[in-house]
């Protein structure tokens, strides 16, 4: 049988879960505590996905910025090998800043270096403020960036002081913000979330017209029905307006 | 969303209930539960969402129509609408069952060739019974084989995207499974779920995928829009005879680099041509399921077990003498006889297994005399007796379990209409 015994597994992608993780002053106290907590218990279920996945292998980034942003480790992890290291909230919202720093590790010579290729990231970000930086240039970069175009992109706006528009901006898209109003809804929405665009975003897309970001944000709206205090951001859409009157 | 808990009682659409025992696992849709069916334990697929009514109809129309064949793992009951959704209760998948994708993960390995072309045949089957009952599949992928690595036995789930041909579940299966017509924005039916067997079949027997070689792998973002090209619009068998841009690169698919060369002609004469432009682009040029089971019998005819190093391997029928294809013993060997049945040549040796039908028990198998080394003899494993007639036109029964000696110019009918001959 030695012919059979040989085989090895089918060449895997890659699939990064990016965390990027507002720990700005505001964010001090249960809300951070939520974030760590929520994000600790998730990894073992994207680890079960990704070892259960003939497609692709997931792996998790974290990227934290208040006055300043930094990485919580320098590549890419295996969930099954990324000891979560609890964030602490303090300083201001520099936004724009994590924008650059994303869009620099969105990249072949940066995160996305795996040899038998990757699919596109997923990209989750947790705010619960609006930026306190010039945010415009760095965000307008980062939209450039094809890495970022073809992402699963995911905000969850944290209480009401959440700068919605920006969150719709990064998301390309205000389906795709989730607004969260107690602690309980944080931990389960981060649940949600990371694994929602997780199992989607790491499986060969499906045949036929939804997107795999349309089949994420449906999910998880229909998830959101049953968490109190989520909600899926308001239609009112002001951006278009924008302009005109800028 | 709706979770059941312990406990919970859920009606049946045709009256009674069932009682939640616990979470067996979860999915996308819904969750699957263990559950008491009148103290008998079933399972439960439960929807997070309940899909709409055509859905819940469709799934009513397959519980009373019945599973096409027992490789289905198929709906038996469904519920009422009640708790915010519904569901349906299948059999319980027996635990010695592993899903595909562990075996492509090289997490399970089939024990044998033999095991590993049953469980070709039993799919090849179960889609034939599948289309012979007007339906289609929709979203045939690798979660959806369950396959027990022994005997080759395979047990098909998720069976309730399962819709007569020309309707769509609007549940579409992953672009790398699906006919490039149907990537392309096209309706599944028996056409494409026929090139989504091919696909299924290549990845059983060679562990990689048809169409994934050097062109896809160079590329360092499969977005949508690539694999709508790579499995769609610009699909290449990575062993197309022409184009020869997308071939298996060493050190990532080495699966079907190493076994290419030891599968039979006719098995990869057979994949090229399924995946040829030609046939990709022309649904009507798909191989029938019948046309595969034919290949893969003969396939399978050609797998004996080496008299020198007593491992299993393919053999070249076309040649008189066997070269064995285990590179430690790669040994030269001849058949004793062979079985002349219709168009098929079957090879005689010691310990080989015999199917003269597909339906993956074997019919005979070939042992030695007790008193007599030099003598072989075809012992009856069927249930009933054989009629043979031997060179000089006596005529001999054959018992279930019974033997007759391999010995040229006897004519054997097994019933059923096959019969065969003894030849040299
Ligand atoms: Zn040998």
């Amino acid at each position: 049988m030695s012919l059979l015994d040989e085989v090895v597994s089918v060449p895997r992608r890659t699939m990064v879960l990016f965390f990027v993780i507002d720990t700005s002053g505001s964010m001090m106290g249960n809300k951070i505590g939520a974030v760590n907590d929520a994000v600790v218990n998730v990894l073992p279920m994207l680890e079960e996905i990704s070892a259960t996945n003939p497609d692709a292998e997931i792996k998790v980034a974290a990227l934290e910025f208040s006055s300043g942003t930094s990485w919580l480790y320098s590549e890419p992890k295996l969930a099954s090998e990324f000891v979560w290291q609890d964030v602490t909230a303090s300083g201001l919202t520099a936004f724009g800043e994590a924008c650059t720093e994303l869009s620099s590790k969105l990249s072949r010579s940066g995160f996305m270096k795996s040899a038998s290729g990757s699919f596109a990231p997923a990209i989750i970000l947790l705010s619960d403020g609006a930026p306190t930086d010039n945010y415009e240039n760095g965000l307008a970069k980062l939209k450039c960036n094809n890495w970022f175009k073809a992402a699963i992109k995911i905000a969850i706006a944290i209480g009401d002081d959440a700068d919605q528009n920006v969150l719709k901006e990064f998301t390309g898209n205000s389906e795709a913000v989730f607004t969260v109003h107690n602690i309980d809804a944080l931990k389960q929405i981060i649940r949600v979330v990371a694994v929602t665009s997780s199992q989607i975003g790491s499986k060969s897309s499906t045949a036929g017209e939804t997107t795999k970001q349309e089949q994420v944000v449906d999910e998880i709206k229909d998830a959101v029905d049953s968490i109190d205090g989520a909600e899926v951001a308001t239609a009112v859409d002001s951006s278009s307006y924008k302009d005109d009157w800028d | 969303m709706s979770e059941l808990k312990k406990g919970d009682k859920i009606s049946l659409a045709i009256g009674g209930h069932i009682t939640i025992i616990k979470e067996l696992g979860r999915g996308g849709q819904g969750i699957v539960y263990l559950v008491d069916v009148n103290s008998q334990q079933m399972a439960l697929k439960w929807y997070l969402t309940p899909p709409d009514d055509a859905f819940y109809q469709n799934l009513q129309h397959n519980v009373q129509q019945g599973a096409p064949s027992d490789a289905f793992l198929w709906p038996k009951y469904l519920t009422k609408k009640e708790k915010g959704s519904y569901g349906y209760v299948m059999d319980l998948r027996p635990s010695n069952y592993y899903e595909f994708g562990n075996y492509l993960l090289a997490k399970k390995s089939f024990k044998s060739f033999s095991a590993m072309l049953a469980a070709a045949m039993k799919i090849c089957d179960g889609f034939m019974m599948l289309h012979r009952f007007g339906y289609s599949y929709q979203d045939l992928n690798d979660g959806n084989f369950f396959i027990e690595p022994t005997t080759g036995d395979v047990l098909i789930c998720d069976n309730d995207n399962v819709m007569p041909q020309g309707e769509k579940s609007g549940i579409m299966g992953k672009a790398r499974y699906m006919a490039p017509e149907v990537v392309a924005g096209g309706i599944p039916d028996k056409y494409s779920d026929r090139y989504s067997l091919s696909v299924i079949l290549f990845m059983l027997f060679f562990a990689n995928h048809p169409l994934e070689g050097a062109k896809v792998v160079a590329c360092p973002c499969l977005t949508e829009s690539f694999e709508k090209k790579f499995y769609g619009s610009e699909a290449v068998f990575i062993y197309d005879e022409k184009d020869k841009s997308n071939l298996p690169v060493r050190g990532v698919h080495q699966n079907v680099i190493r076994r290419w060369p030891i599968f039979p002609q006719l098995l990869k004469d057979t994949f090229r041509e399924q995946f040829s432009q030609e046939t990709l682009k022309n649904k009507n040029n798909r191989l029938i399921e019948q046309g595969w089971q034919k290949i893969i019998a003969t396939i399978r005819d050609s797998l004996v077990i080496c008299p020198i190093c007593g491992e299993e391997t393919f053999v070249d029928l076309t040649q008189s003498e066997y070269t064995c294809m285990n590179p430690n013993c790669a040994g030269k060997f001849k058949p004793a006889a062979i079985l002349k049945l219709g168009l098929r040549d079957i090879p005689i040796l010691p310990k080989s297994s015999l199917y003269i039908d597909n339906d993956n028990i074997p019919d005979a198998k070939v042992v030695r005399s007790q008193d007599d080394q030099n003598l072989l003899l075809i012992q009856n494993l069927s249930a009933s007796p054989w009629i043979a007639e031997t060179p000089s036109g006596k005529i001999k029964t054959v018992e279930a379990n019974g033997f007759m000696p391999v010995k040229v110019g006897i004519k054997v009918s097994f019933g059923s209409g096959n019969k065969a001959e003894i030849i040299q």
